[in-house]
């Protein structure tokens, strides 16, 4: 036997083994719309379980945790839900390949609860075109939301950058006087959406953008970034930045004495034990009074502790995601899209398709989502695929958040 | 001009974290040749040790690092032991792809243990800044740089007038004829690896109280202390200080004040440097020159 | 070469050529498009192969030479209204001559210091993609979903009389692309050229002392790796129909040189086993874990275990089988 022989029947046999065990694999469903049999409703989606944004598959795992407890209640019409989450590292490239699998391989009803703006875009033009619903892509971007009658299969469900950007401009335009404001932002489409929002906040009111420095994703410090703002004589910080990046501006912003007023937005305030981390037990007082944007109930705000949905939310989280930090609001926000999925899913009965779930979706009232601050409702209609609209403000204080104020609502694309 | 001096105080505070990791690089590869593209990874799951001990279990901050940095030794060694030495007598790439692979699981076992969340940990030096004419100094940029300074010193102190460390060079430059004169190679080369993952682990310990903890802790400085390794000379524990120092600065001041570049561009930049060094001098400011006798 | 030591080879090609050329009537849609980016892969290490197989130089750095084909593409299709299929090829030039021209300077570089320097193009390259917005899209990237020049984006293409939806024909496209380089670089590196690189990889002072020129066979190298790359990264852009500075990561050029030991250095045919097993890594590490990070433990540890297994990648392995076998027959013959 020659090697080139033995080679070559090596190469037939490998492709032979593969093609065998992927023939007996791939089970195509011949339903009417793949994804539902009499037991079971198919959900998938997409989130980053390795990588450097891995801190953002906690939006999965809420989510993942209270279908479980849904599934443990008897499911949804008689259906139990799978949702299925897989990797994508943050690549778009690896999120459109995953979904194909979800789509082609798996099966699912519907993708769900995909994580992140570029993945989200990536699929968007392939999940409409085979008519599968992407639902409550988890990310803020306007993009997603807009030509809603060019792509009626896609949606987001969290207040966009920009609408969260412009309440923290119309909040400082009303409080701050004649203030002058500093802008850190993340140099993609999340931070360069906050900051145009702020700007359009601050429309016609006295206060300014001062100074605005960016960074890139990748970046491991940002003191050269914080010494250029401080400079700049603003008294108001905003941080438009991850978790990590916002910790170390607090940091360092207080060793070089500046003492600015400080906002964030909801993504860099998403979790609790990054502020904590920050104050340095109290050593940092910069921390305390920064006010930040909210939908969602807090996990450490004083005021939900008691409430039937929080115990609710700690209940589910001990039982179906133990050893997840329940104190990050990521998880309290995948139970929030969970609970409206399920919603939509219920209002189909027995009428489960994929076109009836995106008509739902597409004409949504509902209030009363246990997971969202009291008063803030999800609504959608023909031009508007903007789910959530409203927020409120909040303010760290002594370790906890706590929301105050009215509710804003943002009207607008 | 406040604004200058400080731009190059926190230069030369972040430089001295990359310098100390470049250290950790250097010994590596002056111990056995090798770039181990783990280092960084080492380092953080070393820092994460460290941090469960002071925050879980409530060690007091200095048994916690004496202890970390014991682990780590030990563990630097026993990786040596068990997963690189099998695979050296192959070719250079199989030991890249090893040193590779241990990224991707130390990476991910990180994760696994303790998640993604970021930490705060605490630091050696007691907090509180000192302001000179408008520039502030924080009392843990001048620990880290003294500390690092202090580390080359003895290093170099090590390698030049003991017999360990003698020995560690001679096995790096020459392991046969070491093993002649009865240095016992394989062991020198498990030391240096133990040294190196000490050397790591005060790198993640430095840098961990301004920058914060969390998996990808080292993951950038990992490049910008390669940067700084290249540009002092990869043989060099003086030459990682001074290109980290310089590094550091250096891309503060660009950062600041070139405007095509802004702060969001310093990494391309380090990595410019890299290039641009390995072109015109590969050696480094402080390495020798390599000459190939035929 | 006599005529004789030609048949092997050309029967076990034909057979791998057949083997691809069925294989979709036997497996899903989506199967064929999986087996659709192995070939892409394919392509990629198979370039990779004659620079640091059998050149013996260590690239960490041919993600960013897929990026500059996966963007040649991209910005040809999408701005410029050149149909896919002629991309390919000019994918091909841009990153080939991208490589050759890395290649001049890379000459005085070797060993780790090449590893180094590849390494920082790889890592730099999504920042400098961004910087260069009104090009290439920026942050953003270009989104080639639907358009004209793609084909069979939208309805199925009919070649040959056939009618293929669009993951056959992504499947076929890059199947045949990939025979059809599996085969130049074959004919490449049987010759004198061949012989001329594996002298540079053994020994670079022996080489020169023979009269092979070091920069003429580096600097080749080079551009021929990185063509293949950026032909590949062309297939990628059109496969995924979506390039962002994000889509050619640092992780795909660890993969790419991944890809080359596991198949086995400077052999041909344990190149499929290396693409099957970078694309389908990510796949079996998910399978075993989900848990967060898990997954990367299980592809590390998975990589370590294989420089032990297979020091030499699964061509090795071969080879190890092939010796067995002949040991056999001889004993038995004698």
């Amino acid at each position: 036997m020659t090697r080139k022989l033995a080679l070559a029947l090596l190469a037939l046999v490998l492709a032979l083994a593969v093609g065998a065990t992927a023939a007996l694999a791939a089970s195509i469903r011949a339903t009417a719309d793949p994804g539902v049999t009499p037991s079971t409703i198919v959900l998938g989606g997409t989130a980053p379980l390795t990588g450097s944004a891995s801190a953002s598959a906690a939006l999965a795992r809420g989510a993942h945790a209270y279908i479980d407890y849904v599934n443990s209640r008897g499911g949804v019409n008689g259906h139990r839900i799978s949702y299925t989450i897989l990797d994508d590292a943050s690549d778009p490239d690896q999120a459109d390949e995953a979904t194909h699998r979800l789509v082609e391989q798996e099966g699912v009803f519907a993708v769900f609860n995909s994580v992140g703006t570029d993945q989200n875009l990536a699929v968007r033009d392939y999940l409409n075109q085979k008519k599968v619903p992407q639902l409550f892509a988890a990310s803020g971007s306007s993009a997603l939301g807009r030509q809603a009658s060019q792509f009626p299969y896609t949606i987001g469900l969290r207040p966009t950058y920009t609408a969260e950007g412009w309440v923290l401009g119309q909040y400082l335009a009303r409080t701050q006087g004649a203030a002058k404001v500093a802008v850190l932002y993340e140099n993609d489409g999340y931070g360069q959406e906050l900051l145009s929002g702020l700007r359009r906040g601050l429309q016609r009111s006295k206060v300014k953008v001062a100074a605005v420095q960016r960074y890139d994703a990748s970046a491991s410090d940002v003191q050269a970034q914080v010494a250029r703002l401080r400079i700049s004589g603003a008294n108001v910080l905003a941080l438009f930045a991850s978790p990590r990046i916002v910790v170390q501006a607090l940091k360092y912003a207080n060793t070089l004495g500046w003492k600015p007023k400080l906002t964030l937005d909801s993504a860099a305030a998403a979790s609790a034990s990054v502020l904590q981390a920050a104050s340095e037990k109290g050593t940092n007082k910069v921390v305390n009074g920064v006010v930040s944007v909210a939908y969602l109930k807090d996990p450490t705000d004083p005021r939900w502790l008691k409430s039937a949905s929080m115990k609710l939310y700690r209940r589910v989280m001990t039982r179906f995601a133990p050893g997840a930090d329940a104190d990050d609001v990521s998880h309290v926000y995948g139970m929030a899209a969970a609970w409206t999925a399920v919603e939509a899913i219920r209002r189909a009965g027995d009428d489960l398709t994929r076109a009836r779930l995106v008509q739902i979706v597409g004409s949504l009232s509902l209030q009363g989502n246990p997971f969202l601050l009291p008063g803030i409702a999800i609504k959608t209609g023909p031009d508007d695929h903007f789910p959530i609209e409203q927020m409120l403000l909040q303010r760290w204080h002594k370790g906890a958040w706590r929301s105050f104020g009215g509710i804003w609502s943002y009207r607008g694309t | 001009m406040a604004d200058f001096v400080q731009q190059v105080v926190a230069g030369l505070a972040s430089g001295s974290i990359y310098a100390s990791l470049a250290l950790a690089l250097v010994l590596i590869h002056r111990a056995t040749g090798v770039i181990n593209f783990a280092q960084g990874e080492m380092a953080t799951l070393s820092t994460y040790i460290a941090w469960t001990l002071t925050t879980n279990h409530g060690w007091n901050y200095w048994p916690a690092f004496a202890f970390t940095l014991a682990v780590s030794f030990l563990g630097g060694a026993a990786i040596h032991q068990t997963v690189i030495r099998p695979n050296e007598k192959g070719s250079l790439l199989r030991v890249v792809i090893v040193t590779i692979g241990l990224l991707i699981l130390i990476n991910g076992l990180v994760t696994l243990i303790w998640g993604g969340e970021v930490r705060a940990v605490p630091s050696p030096f007691p907090s509180g800044t000192t302001e000179i004419a408008g520039v502030a100094i924080t009392t843990q940029d001048i620990g880290t740089i003294l500390v690092v300074v202090a580390t080359v010193v003895v290093l170099w102190l090590m390698f030049q007038y003991t017999k360990i460390g003698l020995a560690m060079r001679a096995a790096a430059v020459n392991p046969a004829e070491a093993r002649l004169v009865g240095v016992r190679v394989t062991w020198m080369l498990s030391l240096g690896w133990g040294l190196a993952a000490v050397l790591g682990a005060i790198a993640g310990m430095l840098a961990a109280p301004s920058v914060f903890l969390d998996p990808n802790l080292m993951a950038a400085i990992l490049i910008y202390a390669f940067a700084a390794a290249v540009l002092g000379g990869i043989d060099s524990p003086v030459g990682a200080v001074v290109g980290g120092l310089t590094l550091g600065v250096g891309l503060n001041l660009i950062g600041a004040y070139v405007d095509f570049v802004g702060a969001d561009l310093r990494l391309p930049v380090a990595l410019l440097v890299i290039l641009v060094v390995l072109l015109v001098r590969p050696a480094g400011i402080f390495g020798r020159e390599e000459v190939r006798r035929v | 070469m006599r005529l004789r030591g030609l048949v092997v080879p050309v029967v076990s090609f034909a057979v791998l050529a057949v083997v691809v050329a069925v294989l979709p009537s036997f497996v899903s849609e989506f199967r064929a498009q999986q087996f659709a980016y192995v070939a892409i892969y394919l392509i990629a290490i198979i370039g990779l192969n004659v620079l640091t197989g059998y050149t013996g130089q260590i690239s960490l750095g041919h993600g960013a030479f897929m990026a500059v084909g996966g963007y040649t593409s991209a910005i040809l299709m999408a701005d410029h209204g050149v149909k896919d299929i002629w991309t390919i090829p000019l994918a091909g030039l841009v990153a080939g001559a991208a490589g050759y021209l890395f290649g001049i300077p890379a000459l005085r570089l070797s060993g780790l210091y090449l590893a180094l320097a590849t390494f920082a193009i790889a890592v730099s390259m999504p920042a400098v993609i961004k910087r260069f917005e009104g090009f290439t899209g920026g942050g953003t990237g270009i989104n080639l979903f639907g358009i004209p020049e793609l084909t069979a984006s939208l309805t199925p293409v009919s070649v040959l009389g056939k009618e293929l939806s669009f993951n056959d024909w992504l499947y076929y496209l890059s199947w045949s692309i990939a025979l059809v380089g599996y085969v130049i670089a074959w004919l490449l590196l049987r010759g004198r050229t061949g012989l001329a690189l594996r002298a540079v990889r053994d020994s670079e002072t022996a080489a020169q002392s023979s009269g092979v020129s070091l920069a003429r066979y580096k600097t080749l190298a080079f551009g021929v790796s990185a063509a293949y790359a950026g032909v590949a990264g062309s297939l990628f852009a059109i496969a995924t129909t979506y390039v962002n500075p994000d889509t050619f990561p640092v992780a795909l050029s660890i993969l790419l040189l991944v890809g080359v030991v596991v198949g086995g250095l400077g052999s041909l045919a344990g190149l499929v086993a290396g693409a099957v097993f970078i694309y389908f890594l990510p796949t079996w590490s998910q399978a075993v874990s989900k848990s967060p990070g898990a997954p990367s433990v299980v592809s590390g540890a998975l990589l370590i275990a294989l420089m032990f297994v297979l020091p030499m990648g699964v061509a090795g392995l071969v080879e190890r089988f092939r010796l067995l076998t002949r040991r056999v027959y001889h004993r038995s013959g004698s």
